[in-house]
């Protein structure tokens, strides 16, 4: 195991079921391997279609793997098995998907509160920390409305410190800021980027823009066409803190950009 | 169950504030068009054939003075009501138990959908036959109509479980009771309020219609009395009073759906989502 | 839930039929414990609330060859689709009607749709007042039914029809007429269907009840008279006669949607 690795990740593969039988089943990963640092940002990107998701999905144990393992710290996950696996490692990856997954019948701050809740660790301090997570983010003075009263970037602001409120060591992120506009999406990488900083959590971070990918990583892989696997590796290093706005027109990061865009497209 | 929202609201348009206006006019004007023709048809047959709108309004006055009428209300309502319970509550609570059971499930389904199709309300002479004529056999009957629209509503409400929302909620390390309380319950109230929605009149039909069959009270009992005594105004006063008790029973369903759903997007919103 | 769907989509073709037995299994001996329970239920409580099931098959077998069952399910069926053809014919035909004038339709539609509210049922003693003891109470009060189901449905569908359609065909220079029948009947058809598979079997339900009421013919009587001379063995034929026959509609209906509007997808409607 690398040094300082908090996870990591060995000859993964992954083919879904053949269509009919006696069909040839289709790879979608197939011998991908990577580790990741304590309270590193690293971000993967990879051409649409190159089964990110489900590399995320198996990390976080929602999904089965047909072969290679996942360790977290010194455990191995088991994922051969439907029925064995552990979502989330206890607690100890959490995962912020495409979609926000908000509960529509709890309201801003009751979704905030729900994991803590459903841990049984709801109690003064969590939820001093779950309100100031609240303010941190913007969110104060909605905590009371329902997601369907909120907007695209609230929603989004909502489900990640519904994450970050539980501390779970590592978190996954699934393209978190999909289905926003250019100016919120920069907002909530700015966020994303301070709240890390304080924090120091580990993350993984996939995305299919490149230029997010750079201005977010300490570290970039790029993933092939399926069968997925780690095609290169690119260490961002921009100094931190960042100025997201700024950092597109620096040199490191337009030749990162034009190096990593030749090997995705 | 979009297309069931659709028939009810009449995928109904906003309209602009002069023409709701306008359009509130020509509905007031037929309401006073109603009443006349109500009125023309009641002195030209005759208050035999039809009580007047002023015989009817007086008569549901008196009755309600005399409480007679509200007596019979109560009766007619207590059994659509505990019926409503007796039924909709086992029903509500079936496919949440049988949630883990698939195959216990698909036994039941073919005996469940030829409940749901059979037509209960010709059940009730063997109600009255079991029961008696009293309020349990419209109590039995009521909950037997109400029983299979919860039941296939509800488990349509679990049917329709979004599982991501479940494995967001493993990976948060949440427990089975948790998944079930929090998430895979909230999900299905909507369905099983569609359920009480459509239930409600049915549970207020089948106890009148077992009140006329056989009863010693009720509204469908003074229908029936009044029909034999020829008092047609009577007729009139005690189906306008059946109509009020259908109208309040949607009233408090919807209330409660509204009250207990406020985290829904309003209904327009939730069209153009699905469009 | 994942994780129990995906050890079902993972389990071999052997598994399956193994669990398709086990309901085949399942649903047989559920039927056969309810006969089961019939059977004790007559041995405790008495032929005067569950009379014996072979008394009941009995019964069933001799009215058919009597001729009487197959009569009395014949003017039932007779009645239901009486009514069920006139409040058909209105419940269209009101709708076509109405989208003449957008105007009429805003003020009279709040009144039907209110009017839903009373319980058509209780109108029966009204009907047979105004309208005698023969057989037009009993078409009034299915037909009525009737017709708010189709009439909710149809009108419903109307205003479903792509507006943007209507406009073009009256670009087009298509007639009102045309219209009615080329765009906006096209588009009703899986609307008509719907109110159809719910107003069929309730037209049954209907008749029935005013047979219970009024009359002295079709399986309502026979239901209703039996328990009037304590012939619990009749109420148990007519009743399951009864249902039979409303299962049976039902069963041809779904077949029939699913022929005509295949392409949709199955959902078992919330109605009765």
């Amino acid at each position: 195991m690398a040094a300082g690795a908090i996870l990591e990740i060995r000859g993964l593969a992954k083919r879904f079921r053949a269509r009919a039988p006696g069909a040839e089943s289709p790879w979608i990963i197939r011998d991908l391997s990577f580790s990741v640092r304590e309270g590193e940002l690293l971000t993967i990107v990879g051409p649409s279609g190159a089964g990110k998701t489900t590399l995320l999905n198996m990390i976080a144990q929602t999904d089965t793997a047909s072969g290679g393992e996942v360790r977290f710290r010194a455990q191995v996950a088991p994922l051969g098995d439907a029925k064995a696996l552990r979502p989330g490692l206890s607690r100890q990856i959490g995962y912020i998907t495409q979609d926000d997954n908000l509960l529509p019948w709890r309201t801003c701050l009751g979704n905030v509160l729900f994991p803590l809740e459903v841990q049984g660790r709801l109690d003064g301090q969590t939820r001093a920390r779950a309100q100031s997570l609240v303010e941190a983010v913007g969110l104060a003075g909605f905590e009371n409305h329902y997601p369907h009263e909120l907007s695209g970037g609230m929603r989004k602001r909502t489900s990640l410190i519904r994450t970050l409120v539980y501390d779970p060591p590592v978190i996954l992120m699934d393209e978190p800021f999909g289905a926003v506009d250019a100016q919120t999406r920069a907002l909530l990488q700015a966020d994303l980027l301070r709240l890390w900083g304080e924090g120091r959590k580990t993350i993984v971070f996939v995305t299919h823009d490149i230029a997010e990918a750079i201005a977010l990583g300490d570290r970039t892989l790029v993933l092939s066409r399926a069968p997925a696997s780690v095609k290169s590796e690119h260490l961002i290093s921009i100094p931190r803190p960042r100025d997201i706005g700024g950092i597109l027109t620096r040199p490191e990061f337009v030749t990162l950009y034009q190096a990593i865009r030749a090997e995705v497209a | 169950m979009a297309r069931r929202s659709e028939v009810e609201t009449g995928g109904a348009v906003p309209a602009p504030a002069a023409q709701r206006r306008s359009q509130r006019l020509d509905q007031a004007l037929e309401l006073v068009f109603l009443l006349a023709l109500w009125q023309v048809l009641s002195l030209w047959l005759g208050t035999y054939w039809i009580s007047s709108p002023l015989a009817t309004l007086a008569g549901l006055f008196r009755g309600l003075a005399s409480g007679e009428l509200l007596l019979h209300a109560s009766y007619t309502a207590g059994e659509a009501a505990i019926g409503f319970l007796v039924g909709g509550i086992p029903a509500a609570a079936l496919p949440f138990a049988l949630r883990r059971m698939p195959v216990m499930t698909a036994i039941l389904d073919p005996f469940m959908v030829g409940g749901y199709g059979a037509p209960k309300l010709a059940l009730a002479p063997l109600f009255i036959l079991w029961f008696g004529i009293g309020i349990e056999s419209k109590v039995a009957l009521v909950g037997v109509t109400v029983f299979f629209i919860v039941y296939f509503s509800t488990l349509s409400g679990i049917r329709a479980l979004d599982t991501r929302l479940v494995q967001m909620a493993q990976v948060m390390d949440a427990n089975e009771h948790a998944v079930a309380r929090h998430i895979v319950f909230p999900g299905a109230v909507p369905y099983i309020f569609t359920g009480l929605r459509i239930a409600m009149p049915y549970s207020i039909g089948g106890a009148v219609i077992a009140e006329l069959i056989s009863a010693n009270r009720g509204l469908g009992y003074l229908v029936q009395l009044r029909a034999m005594n020829y008092d047609t105004t009577g007729i009139f006063v005690a189906l306008a009073a059946t109509t009020c008790i259908v109208f309040l029973g949607n009233w408090l369903v919807n209330a409660l759906e509204r009250f207990l759903l406020r985290w829904r997007p309003p209904a327009d919103a939730m069209l153009q989502a699905d469009a | 839930m994942s994780a129990l769907e995906q050890a079902s989509l993972v389990e071999s073709a052997p598994g399956m039929n193994r669990r398709r037995l086990l309901v085949m299994a399942g649903r047989i001996g559920l039927a056969a414990l309810l006969v089961l329970a019939w059977q004790v239920a007559a041995d405790t409580a008495g032929d005067l609330y569950f009379p014996q099931p072979l008394a009941v098959a009995r019964r069933i077998a001799e009215d058919t060859a009597s001729g009487a069952l197959p009569w009395n399910t014949y003017v039932t069926l007779r009645l239901s689709v009486i009514g069920f053809l006139l409040g058909c014919a209105a419940g269209i035909l009101v709708p076509f009607l109405l989208r003449l004038s957008p105007r009429l339709t805003g003020a009279v539609e709040p009144y039907i749709m209110a009017s839903v509210g009373v319980p058509k049922y209780a109108l029966i003693p009204l009907f047979i007042l105004w309208f005698g003891i023969d057989d037009a109470p009993k078409l009034w009060l299915i037909g009525l039914l009737v017709f708010y189901v189709v009439f909710i449905a149809v009108f419903a569908g109307i205003r479903n029809v792509d507006a943007r359609l209507v406009t073009m065909a009256r670009v087009l220079g298509a007639s009102e007429s045309v219209i009615s029948r080329r765009v906006i009947w096209k588009s009703l058809t899986p609307f008509f269907f719907a109110a159809l598979k719910i107003a069929l079997p309730r037209a049954v339900s209907a008749a029935i009840i005013g047979e219970f009421l009024v009359g002295n013919a079709g399986l309502g009587f026979v239901i209703e008279n039996s328990r009037q001379q304590v012939d619990s063995t009749g109420v148990f034929t007519g009743i399951l006669v009864a249902t039979a026959l409303v299962l049976a509609i039902n069963a041809v209906l779904e077949r029939a949607d699913r022929r005509v509007n295949a392409w949709r997808p199955v959902d078992r409607h919330m109605e009765i």
